[in-house]
């Protein structure tokens, strides 16, 4: 049986001294797209900020590649490899759209040169080449969303979180950048997602899971989820 | 009982121990550095007012003092006001002041205004100091408007002087009580009133307040010019008391000493400052051996306790609970092994 | 001009370090005199050559900065009055340097060894090589952190933790280190401001507190967190400064000053090129 890269075991944690979420497992393998549904406010972002540290964890384990990450700082959870791409995006306002790429790539990964992987990232987000010296404050909505998530991709890593990637997008725009999120699928990437709009991952991902007031209360391939209208109506609004 | 009667209570009885400590004859020393603890004391829960309840950063309050004193000290040398009326007339003065300082910085939110009115307090003292010009050519020679660096005398007295020879410290002790008591009582009065519920309202939730109609700048305002009134009225008995009044008022040492009584006692509560003042004026005593090292200490004192004990000794409570709520996160997770 | 060179190079290291740590450090002024007086004791009683007492009074300064953040920062961040805390307690501190340089040095006015003499000729204005001096090595000063700042991998930490901090931290920056550092670069600044001014003036105990004073008036009038505004500012000011002093008497320019601040700031509460701080997490 292949080990989880990610683990997670008996997880609570929350804010000013009140937990959110309430002894949560949940584990990922190597290569999977698992989606994070369920209505906001219960604690999908939290469990997302107490993977990459954010969060204190009040109890319970978080294993990475075996180890445990609950009680480290942020900036060496990324280091590990966990990769967080936050609701909002939290561009550097003040920077261009590649001095934000370039801050994605602050670590220094081993046998990897910056400026391959900003090709990298640039090939798959052609909109942001356009606007390599721009500043983030005045970036659309959607670019802001591409250099965020071209942002995470710099920096690499094993583990990829991305934090509903289509809030407050127009359609259009959602549909590229799912289909960037796809294709990083198809090329092996470790992906956990938040995702508002259950039915707009259910083809692609490998599991879902929904979350209802800090506790997981199913979990299942995507075609099964859409299949059962009672989860549809109550959770996801139809 | 309401908070407002149990806070009135506990000023009477206060108030009537403090009547009775000169008549078990302490002697001079004592009866006048209580009177000294308590002019500091006024000084301090009028700042209390602005900074913790109003959540006003302002660092004017020295600058308010000396201008009560000054103001007071100048009416009675130039104008020769008899003193029972150049007071409350040097605590309105300073109440104008205390409005243009709130005028000034009413668009200005934490440091900010700390910056500005330290700027303030700065900006009277090099205007004083560096005034050279001769005003008047009298009695004491030639003397600036405001006293440069010498400063004002001979501008009159209580009366008490006069009234008790020997014995005049304790009427001015009896009269700084009687100051500290109104300014105590005044105190409770505004926080328990609709002024104190605006403030706390707009300082825990200032969009709300403003949206029912609470408009921080007026209340603001008010808050200044009351608490500048008994500050000045602080300042203008600290020079009839000393009988001069000259720059050392705007010593960066003596805003140290009130900061340091400030973090000491608590902010945010009446009784807190009065604490942090008597035990600042206690600690200095002790100090007395040791004149040097008597800014460091204060400093060492301020940062400790604002570090450890940001609430003061009055809120040693909610330090506590903290620090409880701080360990209960730290302590190691129960594994469950849940396969 | 000179003066406003001079307040440039505060101001730096103050903006730098409210832009970074929302952080007022009203020590900057005491350890702007300890740097003078390093440089001084190093050239006067150690009898070190000038540019290494420059280097001592810069790395003092720079680890006391550190110290600072240590011993206060770091432990009030946590805390939900930050700001304020942090002010009460550099305050503190501050006291502590100064009245620590008065108990060693003792109250009386001593003069900056480190000091060029002489004056050249401009048509009919003579400029003293002093002045020279401060310039260049604050127009120097200025260039290396702007280079810094923009360039470098760890000035874009710096700015990035400014920004925003919670996403610096998810890209790897570690958030402890880049406030220590921007302390350590603020106290170095502050130590070279120190000997450029007392080498004008003289050295005291109390120099520090109308300089800081001044740069503090200066960032806000730029809204306290923007560096190069600060820096513009500072000239313009210093220039405005020198202008009420000749016309008006010394007296007056710090009142002057003030009218100006409070003008501005009522028009602009977040100064002159500020922008409102909401976007900081």
């Amino acid at each position: 049986m292949v080990e989880p890269l990610l683990d997670v075991r008996d997880l609570a944690a929350g804010y000013a001294g009140r937990d959110v979420l309430f002894g949560l497992n949940c584990r990922i393998w190597s290569g999977e797209l698992v989606a994070m549904v369920g209505p906001n406010g219960h604690g999908k972002t939290t469990l997302l900020r107490a993977i990459s540290g954010l969060v204190r964890p009040s109890r319970g384990e978080i294993l990475f590649a075996g180890k445990p990450l609950a009680r480290l700082r942020p900036d060496a959870i990324v280091a590990r490899g966990v990769v967080h791409v936050p609701q909002g995006d939290w561009l550097f306002p003040g920077m261009s759209v590649i001095e934000n790429l370039l801050m994605g790539a602050y670590l220094p990964a081993a046998g990897v040169r910056v400026s391959d992987r900003l090709d990298f990232v640039l090939s798959l987000l052609p909109k942001l080449a356009e606007r390599r010296r721009q500043l983030a404050s005045t970036l659309s909505g959607g670019e802001r969303r591409m250099v965020a998530i071209g942002r995470g991709l710099m920096a690499g890593g094993s583990l990829l979180m991305l934090d509903e990637p289509s809030l407050g997008l127009a359609p259009i725009v959602i549909d590229q950048i799912y289909e960037v999120v796809f294709a990083l699928k198809g090329s092996g990437r470790t992906i956990l997602l938040v995702e508002e709009n259950a039915a707009r991952v259910a083809d692609h991902a490998d599991r879902m899971l929904l979350l209802d007031n800090g506790a997981f209360v199913w979990e299942g391939s995507g075609p099964d989820l859409m299949v059962r209208p009672e989860i549809v109506e109550t959770y996801l609004g139809g | 009982m309401t908070p407002v009667r149990r806070d009135l209570l506990v000023g009477l009885f206060l108030l009537g121990l403090a009547a009775c400590v000169p008549l078990l004859g302490p002697g001079r020393y004592v009866t006048t550095q209580s009177t000294l603890f308590f002019v500091w004391a006024v000084v301090v829960v009028q700042w209390n007012l602005v900074l913790g309840v109003g959540g006003i950063f302002s660092l004017a309050q020295m600058a308010l003092f000396a201008t009560g004193a000054y103001a007071t000290a100048m009416l009675g040398f130039y104008l020769k006001w008899p003193m029972l009326v150049a007071m409350p007339a040097g605590a309105l003065v300073c109440v104008l002041v205390g409005m243009l300082i709130g005028v000034a910085c009413l668009r200005l939110r934490g440091p900010y205004v700390a910056l500005l009115t330290l700027a303030i307090a700065q900006m009277m003292y090099v205007l004083i100091v560096n005034d050279t010009e001769c005003f008047t050519n009298g009695s004491m020679g030639c003397l600036p408007l405001f006293g440069g660096v010498r400063g004002i005398g001979q501008f009159g007295d209580l009366g008490l002087r006069a009234l008790f020879p020997s014995k005049w410290y304790i009427a001015h002790y009896y009269v700084a009580l009687a100051l500290l008591a109104a300014a105590v009582a005044f105190s409770i009065m505004i926080l328990g009133g609709p002024l104190g519920l605006a403030f706390r309202a707009l300082r825990d939730n200032r969009s709300y307040a403003m949206s029912r109609g609470i408009g921080p700048f007026k209340y603001q305002l008010w808050l200044f010019a009351l608490s500048a009134f008994f500050t000045g009225l602080a300042g203008a008995f600290y020079a009839i008391h000393f009988r001069v009044v000259g720059p050392t008022v705007f010593s960066f040492s003596t805003l140290l000493f009130l900061l340091a009584m400030i973090v000491v006692g608590g902010i945010g509560s009446i009784w807190g400052p009065v604490l942090g003042a008597a035990l600042l004026m206690l600690a200095d005593e002790g100090m007395r051996e040791f004149p040097e090292i008597r800014d460091v200490g204060l400093g060492f004192v301020t940062v400790l306790f604002i570090i450890l004990c940001p609430r003061g000794i009055i809120g040693w409570r909610s330090t506590l609970g903290s620090v409880w709520r701080r360990q209960r996160m730290r302590r190691p997770p129960e594994s469950s092994p849940n396969p | 001009m000179t003066i406003g060179a001079m307040y440039a190079v505060s101001t730096i290291g103050l903006s730098l370090v409210y832009g970074s740590l929302n952080m007022l450090n009203m020590a900057h002024g005491a350890i702007l005199t300890f740097g003078g007086y390093v440089c001084y004791a190093a050239m006067a009683r150690v009898g070190l050559p000038s540019p290494l007492a420059f280097g001592a009074a810069i790395l003092a300064c720079g680890a006391l900065g550190v110290l600072i953040y240590l011993a206060a920062a770091w432990p009030l961040l946590r805390s939900p009055n930050f700001e304020t805390n942090i002010f009460i307690a550099t305050i503190g501190i501050g006291a502590i340097i100064e009245n620590a340089m008065l108990k060693v040095f003792g109250p009386y006015p001593i003069p900056q060894p480190l000091a060029v003499s002489g004056d050249f000729v401009v048509g009919h204005v003579h400029v003293p090589d002093q002045n020279v001096f401060i310039l260049a090595v604050a127009l120097a000063l200025m260039a290396l952190v702007a280079i810094t700042l923009e360039r470098s991998r760890f000035g874009r930490a710096i700015r990035a933790t400014a920004q925003h901090r919670s996403a610096a931290q998810l890209m790897g920056v570690r958030v402890g280190f880049v406030y220590a550092q921007v302390l350590a670069i603020s106290g170095a600044l502050a130590a070279v401001s120190g000997i450029l001014v007392s080498s004008i003036a003289t050295l005291t105990p109390v120099m520090g507190a109308d300089p800081m004073l001044k740069a503090f008036i200066i960032c806000v009038v730029a809204g306290l967190g923007n560096v190069y505004g600060a820096v513009a500012s500072a000239i313009v000011l210093g220039l405005m400064e020198a202008s009420v002093q000749y016309l008006l008497g010394v007296r007056w320019s710090l009142a002057t000053l003030l009218l100006i601040v409070v003008i501005v700031l009522i028009w602009r509460p977040h100064g002159l090129f500020g922008r409102s701080q909401e976007e900081r997490q």
